[in-house]
């Protein structure tokens, strides 16, 4: 990862690589980010229609931001306003999911200034993104975590779409909130009830119940509460393409949520039909993965964890992760360039064996980050 | 009397001790001897017996409404456990004795008074405090800055003359930037010689000042100067309340660090100075950190100056430490230490041409340790006996015992090689850089000894040379450069040293740990690099074990994350990146680049464009088998259906609770499920298990009897664990963690990961700070260093809430300048106000509402909202616009919405006029120029002068910019019609710092912003053009002549005699003529008339006369009356005092008898 040069206020980044933290920081900081050599040796040099999405995404719910990008879309200069929030609705790339711009809006929610009433559209679920179920699980429980009260926040998936064409579309609502609290989560409970989706698009409902069978077949090896619900999408709720797929969740004694997805393959792309059983196995043998994999959070949410454990007010926040994934690896060097902050991390003790991977301690006093943008009375 | 009766006391009554009274109430006692003890509600409870809901409602609300008023919402409490000193200021107006109080305060305290004090002078009063007097000079920027940093002002005032404006000002800063603790101090008390007059003043300031503060501030009074000194005993007194004194936490301290700056220093080089005196300097600061933790990336704001990015910060040994060991009572005189570079103690002054060093005695204290590095480098350069070119020929350089010694012609390039080293660091060989470096700090500190002893060889004397010297000699451009640098370096080891002096503890050798680190981490790298490359495949095997690999073998996880953990470090880093010099050969035979910079540099580039994704792999990577046995152990505990933890698992708990109920009846027992006997006797054999046993017992009652009591308090009142308590509770619990958690981390890493903490001694370095500040520096004025949190930098358009104050005696103007002290700025803006309607536009006012709070826009700096604010006018001490303003403060408020676009409105109204009318038709012309101006205000109401409204409906062809429009009725041609619409006014951006840091010393005071443009009319004799329009000019109207009234005479006949017109003499002419009628007597009337004159005089005057001789006789008999009355009471008292006498000296007879 390419370390940032700072000119003035302004951060100096190479690549495209995550592009999404250092927009999102930015936004956050107020710093003016530029990023340079995007994708210079590729075929199709520049932006990518997805992160430009972005971009106007990020434009949408701030004001007074100021983007500017050259000819070829290789370099990027990014100067952010401050968050609007409200209500709009977003055209998202099918190139990446619904989640890769949902995640932004999760970190940028609170601190608008009028709650967001987001509509997305695009993808729901695909291979590389966190789908929207997984943020109605385990990202929405995470971010719940860090304010006293979360009336008004609220994920509703009311079209699922599926590669290549989508038609999925999603409701995201977020209140705002002065200030976040200090967490101090260090014990991840253990697994108490195993629940689900599966759905099936635009071909046979038995599908679903297919992937369902063999999903908790694998489950009930170690835990007799698995129940997963099956959503007949119809009409255009179903989308505009065909596919199935299945999310599942592990909720443990401390209200932790493991989520995995599974999703069909994508024929028109030339790749093979999947067969609904093998999905249902490779989810349930995936939420296991992560189980194994533990913390306080799903690992997929760990970056949203830290974020808002960096972004508390000026106290120590605790949290108990398993293995931090490059992601967070990311967004750990970023959240040190962009806020100073740093954060201790060490190995976490644990009592048992047999308790999945070894665990980290995150150890942080957050900034004192507050909302700007809100208006007082 | 009244008084005395209060206090006697009276004769209680006596009980009976026999007789049938006390049998009766023996009797009472016995039977009811139960019930005593009752309470009033138990013995009766009929009448305590619940009769009306509604008043129990009532009564239960009540109790809640005084409970939770009480209540505030629970503060993190985020003092250290080392504070800094207290910071108090010195406030008042000149000449009220502000210097003398500060003498004497530091005379209390060290013994030893300050002949010259500049600037703060840090003490130590006590075994745990210590405190920083600063002394506020009579300008409002003073006032200010100080208000916002100070625990404590001491507000003095000349109670000979009364409260001065300033010491209004100064509360009202006071109030606007978080109210810090106030002592009021009054002076000059022995000016007033009337003791009646000093009583009342006295009394008339403390009620005035509790008005202002709270009632029951305190006050205190300096009654007088002995020797130029206050009373001792009213010094003391002052003392110990300020050294007792608690604070409380204050809402932008509590989220913002700051420095009150006691030490300065220039490090530009010396001889870019001398080429150009006004360049750029580079400059370091030194303080106390206040508030809360304070991180290198913050930005700060020096008050007066302007925002600046700190290029270096590091923690320094504390020059004014408290007392090690607290088992004595008082402090030793060598533990009362004053810390005041600025007046030239425990510091070095720079003069003109010399320098000053105190030495080390009893009051200022210099460290020995090789921690201060800076110190010492200081005392070396001021002791250097030998020009700096001599030296630097000798000097001799040896990083590795058995090396060949560098000297100066190595040494040409020295910095160079700095960096060199830096860069072959760069790849995590610290070893060598820490080698040499201890090397290379002996080498320093090899002078540095010497010196030392020779300081403390002549102690007291104070060195004094010719800086000149150092300065005339032909020195190296690279000399200054070395000596920080070196400095720099040294000051990056010392950090190092600790965490890599931990790490050898876990290896062999920090040579294979580093090494060991460095590989996994490429390792590590190439795994991710893999991953990147085939990013969709099925790696999960070959990552797992990559992460496994990379647990058990990385000690320190932090390192992995952030690379080399050291930042200073990683800034060389970068700058040797920017400057990427291409010297890969090898520098002295020692270093050696290493081509690893090549491999990494690829790396990354491979890195750069990763498709970036949250989850650790896709979905539709194959995962392994976890259904097999083998794998199903690894995470069989992870489920509610595997093995608890001890501290959860109930059956556990059940246990212990067995155990102890068994350990209680200690004997014999069988368990009958299981059919295992127990039996005490087995136990009793071994006897020194016995011993732990009952040790564990005890420790188990003991846990237990903790937990019942627990139980017992929580379930007794309920009501205590409310949603505040929890609150509470939290805020504790968290308040704990804070200072706990980073307890056993070395310092260097912890201000990483916490940041510098309050109370550390730090100095912070500055680059490209403009010259002026440093041939301008005044130590009187504050320096005042405050960090900005995030986003707080930037700037934009501020929305705030804002009065004029009641003692102000203009209104404001919009888009006149204002200065505005908001957070730790002060600036100058031009603010425009304006309303909040109730549809949540904000209208355009021209000017505040006099007694009305209303709303201002202005570009300012993005400060959190509902931080308070004031604002000023001007800051200029002229004492002719002093003598003028009166009240300085013009205005106070709070933020309440920062934005970056604004939206205020001015009410436009446009006219225009009909063109023709037809029935409810009419064409209007004038109001708009064009079509399709007109077509922009399609269907827009519009109304006419007398209230007729209608609709804008078409653009007309023929004049340009006529149109139709329809109205409710017919209007007329000499109407007005208009149309109401709203027009944006931008708030200018215009944004200017007070600079008042950089001024010179004699117009510090005298910052001149942007002028309105009245003042800039007056300075240069400009009048407005006055619209003739606008005049007011006498109204000079026509007397209308209107015609005569003429009754027809057929009317006048008809009318009744009364209504008929009057031709003939008015009756008032009558009336008139018949008054003034001339009375001319006759020659005997004359007479007459003169004799009753006569008569009436004689007897008024003899009735004059019998009325003052009444009066006298009147008089007369009064006396006569009051003197007997008199004679009377005298025989009364003489009688009554003579029966009075013979009446005790009976009784005394009668006791002397008794007694007998």
């Amino acid at each position: 990862m390419t370390t940032a040069t700072k000119k003035g206020n302004t951060l100096h980044y190479k690549g495209s690589n995550f592009l999404k933290q250092r927009l999102v920081l930015s936004v956050l900081s107020g710093k003016p980010v530029k990023i340079t050599e995007i994708r210079t040796l590729d075929d199709e040099p520049g932006l990518k229609e997805y992160e430009v999405s972005l971009v106007r995404l990020l434009d949408k719910i701030t004001n007074g931001t100021t983007v500017e990008l050259n000819n070829s879309g290789t370099e990027l200069y990014f100067q952010p306003g401050l968050l609007l929030g409200g209500t709009f609705e977003h055209e998202c790339s099918c190139q990446r999911g619904i989640g890769y711009y949902l995640e932004s809006l999760f970190m940028l929610g609170f601190f608008c200034k009028q709650p967001i009433k987001a509509t997305l559209k695009g993808v729901t679920c695909n291979n590389i993104d966190p789908s929207v179920d997984c943020f109605k699980s385990s990202f929405m429980e995470t971010l719940k975590r860090f304010v006293y009260d979360d009336e008004g926040l609220d994920l509703k998936i009311s079209k699922r779409g599926m590669l290549p064409l989508g038609g999925g579309e999603v409701t995201f609502k977020c209140p705002i909130k002065t200030k976040l609290r200090p967490v101090q989560i260090v014990d991840s409970g253990m697994v108490k009830r195993i629940r689900g989706t599966a759905y099936a698009l635009r071909v046979s409902p038995a599908m679903a119940n297919r992937m369902v069978e063999k999903a908790k077949g694998v489950l009930l090896n170690f835990l007799p509460d698995v129940y997963i619900s099956t959503d007949q999408c119809k009409g255009k709720q179903a989308g505009r393409s065909p596919g199935f797929g299945v999310h599942l969740y592990a909720e443990t004694t401390q209200g932790v949520m493991y989520s995995s997805e599974q999703v069909s393959n994508n024929v028109s792309q030339g790749e093979d039909p999947s067969i609904p059983e093998d999905i249902g196995v490779a989810a349930a043998q995936r939420l296991l993965y992560h189980i194994f994999l533990g913390g306080v959070v799903d690992s997929s949410c760990q970056a949203l964890l830290i974020l808002n454990m960096a972004l508390g007010p000026k106290d120590v926040s605790k949290a108990v992760t398993g293995p931090l994934t490059d992601y967070t690896i990311g967004l750990l060097r970023h959240l040190r360039e962009f806020f100073g902050v740093t954060f201790k991390i060490e190995h976490f003790e644990q009592e048992s064996q047999g308790a999945g991977m070894g665990k980290i301690l995150l150890t942080c006093v957050g900034i004192g980050y507050s909302n700007i943008s809100k208006r007082t009375i | 009397m009244g008084e005395e009766d209060a206090f006697e006391k009276k004769k209680s009554h006596r009980d009976r001790h026999s007789g049938r009274k006390a049998d009766k109430k023996k009797t009472k006692k016995a039977n009811l001897n139960p019930v005593e003890e009752l309470t009033a509600k138990q013995r009766n409870p009929k009448a305590f017996a619940f009769n009306s809901a509604i008043r129990a409602e009532r009564k239960f609300r009540r109790k809640q409404d005084i409970d939770t008023k009480k209540q505030h919402i629970p503060l993190v409490d985020r003092s250290p456990i080392e504070p800094p000193p207290i910071l108090i200021a010195v406030v008042g107006p000149p000449k009220v004795g502000k210097t003398t109080v500060i003498n004497n305060l530091i005379k209390l305290f060290t013994k030893s008074p300050l002949s010259d004090i500049k600037g703060p002078v840090t003490i130590v009063t006590g075994k745990k405090r210590r405190i920083t007097i600063v002394e506020c000079n009579n300008d409002i920027n003073s006032m200010i800055d100080l208000a916002k940093v100070c625990d404590l002002a001491l507000l003095l005032c000349d109670a000979s003359f009364g409260f001065e404006m300033e010491v209004f000002e100064f509360l009202n800063i006071c109030q606007v930037h978080g109210m810090p603790r106030i002592m009021g101090v009054l002076t000059h008390l022995d000016m007033i010689k009337n003791s009646k007059t000093l009583k009342t003043t006295k009394k008339t300031l403390k009620h005035r000042f509790w008005t202002e503060v709270y009632p029951g501030a305190k006050l205190f009074y300096l009654s007088g100067i002995i020797h130029g000194e206050y009373l001792r005993n009213e010094i003391k007194n002052l003392g110990r309340f300020i050294s007792v004194m608690k604070f409380r936490p204050l809402l932008w301290r509590q989220n913002h660090s700051y420095i009150l700056g006691d030490r300065y220093e220039d490090l530009t080089n010396q001889e870019l100075i001398r080429q150009n005196p006004k360049c750029d300097r580079k400059i370091s600061l030194y303080g106390y950190i206040r508030g809360v933790p304070l991180k290198k990336e913050n930005s700060v704001h020096i008050a007066g100056f302007g925002d600046l990015k700190i290029q270096d910060i590091s923690y320094l040994p504390d020059p004014c430490p408290l007392p090690d060991a607290i088992k004595k009572r008082a402090l030793v005189e060598k533990e009362k230490l004053v810390y005041a570079p600025f007046s030239g103690v425990g510091g070095i002054v720079y003069d003109k041409d010399a320098v000053y060093v105190e030495m080390p005695n009893s009051q200022s204290q210099m460290k020995k340790n090789e921690d201060s590095e800076t110190s010492n480098i200081f005392t070396n350069l001021i002791e250097t006996k030998e020009t700096a070119d001599f030296k630097r020929e000798n000097w001799k350089l040896q990083i590795f015992t058995g090396d060949n010694k560098i000297t100066d012609f190595d040494n040409e390039d020295f910095s160079q090689l700095e960096q060199n080293k830096i860069d072959s660091t760069k790849n995590y060989k610290e070893e060598a850089v820490e080698d040499s470096g201890r090397i290379r700090r002996k080498v320093i500190f090899d002078n540095n000894d010497e010196a030392e002893i020779s300081d403390s060889d002549n102690e007291d004397s104070v060195v004094e040379q010719d800086n000149t010297e150092v300065k005339s000699a032909p020195k190296p451009k690279k000399d200054e450069d070395i000596q920080s640098k070196i400095k720099e370096v040294l000051t990056n080891l010392e950090n190092k040293s600790a965490p890599i002096e931990q790490d050898l503890d876990s290896s062999d050798s920090e040579e294979m740990e580093e090494d060991e680190d460095s590989d996994s981490e490429v390792e590590d790298n190439d795994n991710e690099e893999d991953m990147a490359v085939e990013w969709k495949q099925n790696l999960v095997k070959k990552a797992k074990d990559a992460f496994l690999e990379r647990i058990s073998t990385s000690q320190n996880l932090m390192k992995l994350v952030y690379g080399v953990f050291d930042a200073q470090y990683q800034k060389a880093q970068q700058e040797t990146q920017n400057e990427a010099s291409s010297d890969e050969e090898d520098i002295g035979g020692i270093f050696k680049k290493v081509s690893k910079d090549q491999q990494k540099k690829k790396l990354e580039k491979d890195n750069m464009n990763l498709t970036e994704s949250p989850l650790m792999f896709p979905w539709n990577t194959v995962t392994k088998d976890w259904t097999e046995e083998e794998n199903k152990v690894l995470i069989a505990n992870c489920f509610v259906t595997g093995k608890w933890k001890d501290s959860e698992d109930a059956s556990e708990l059940l246990k212990l609770d067995d155990t102890q109920n068994l350990s209680d009846v200690d004997g014999d027992f069988e368990d009958l499920e299981t059919g295992i006997k127990h039996e005490a006797g087995q136990k009793r054999k071994r006897e020194d298990d016995e011993k732990d046993d009952k040790a564990d017992k005890e420790a188990l009652a003991e846990k237990k009897r903790k937990l019942k009591e627990k139980f017992d308090s929580e379930y007794d009142n309920t009501d205590k664990s409310s949603y505040y308590d929890e609150l509470k509770m939290t805020a504790e619990k968290q308040a704990q963690l804070n200072k706990t958690v980073f307890d056993n981390m070395p310092d260097d890493v912890r201000v990483q990961v916490e940041g510098f903490r309050p109370g550390m001694y730090v100095r912070i370095e500055f680059e490209d700070v403009p010259s002026e500040f440093i041939t301008n520096f005044d130590p009187t004025y504050p320096l005042v260093i405050g960090s900005l949190n995030m986003g707080e930098e930037n700037i934009g358009y501020v929305n705030v809430k804002i009065k004029k104050h009641r003692w102000y005696s203009k209104i404001l103007k919009t888009s006149d300048p204002l200065i505005i002290s908001l957070g730790w700025r002060r600036f100058q803006t031009i603010p425009l106000y304006s309303k909040l309607e109730d549809d949540l536009k904000s209208r355009y006012l021209k000017y505040t509402p006099e007694h009305l709070a209303c709303n201002a826009h202005f570009w300012g700096p993005i400060t959190p909202q509902s931080t308070g604010f004031l604002a000023l006018q001007s800051v200029d001490s002229n004492p002719e616009i002093l003598k003028k303003q009166g009240f300085r403060i013009a205005a106070t408020g709070s933020v309440q919405e920062l934005d970056k676009t604004t939206q205020i409105m001015k009410k436009l109204k446009l006219i225009g006029y009909p063109l023709k009318i037809y029935k409810k038709t009419a064409f209007i012309k004038g109001m708009f120029n064009s079509a399709l101006e007109v077509a922009k205000f399609e269907g827009a109401r519009i109304k006419t002068v007398s209230g007729v409204r209608g609709q804008i409906k078409k653009a007309a062809s023929k004049p340009e910019g006529c149109f139709r429009a329809t109205f409710e009725d017919k209007i007329l041609l000499s109407d007005i019609v208009f149309c109401r619409t709203w027009y944006k006014v931008d708030v200018p951006e215009y944004y200017n710092p007070v600079t008042t840091l950089l001024l010179p010393p004699d117009q510090k005071n005298q910052w001149k912003g942007v002028r309105t443009t009245g003042e800039i009319k007056r300075d240069k004799n400009l009048r407005n053009p006055t619209n003739v329009d606008s005049l007011y000019t006498p109204i000079a109207r026509e007397e209308k002549p209107f015609k005569p009234l003429v009754v027809p005479a057929k009317l006048q006949k008809a009318l009744p005699y009364r209504d008929k017109p009057n031709h003939g003499v008015k009756s008032t002419d009558k009336k008139k003529s018949i008054d003034r009628v001339a009375v001319i007597r006759e020659p005997h009337e004359q007479k007459v008339a003169n004799m009753i004159k006569m008569i009436k005089a004689s007897y008024q005057h003899k009735q004059a006369k019998l009325k003052e001789e009444t009066k006298q006789r009147m008089e007369k008999h009064r006396q006569e009356v009051s003197a007997q009355e008199a004679s009377k009471d005298r025989k009364i008292k003489q009688k009554k005092k003579a029966v009075f006498r013979s009446k005790s000296k009976a009784q005394i007879s009668q006791e002397k008898k008794g007694n007998k």
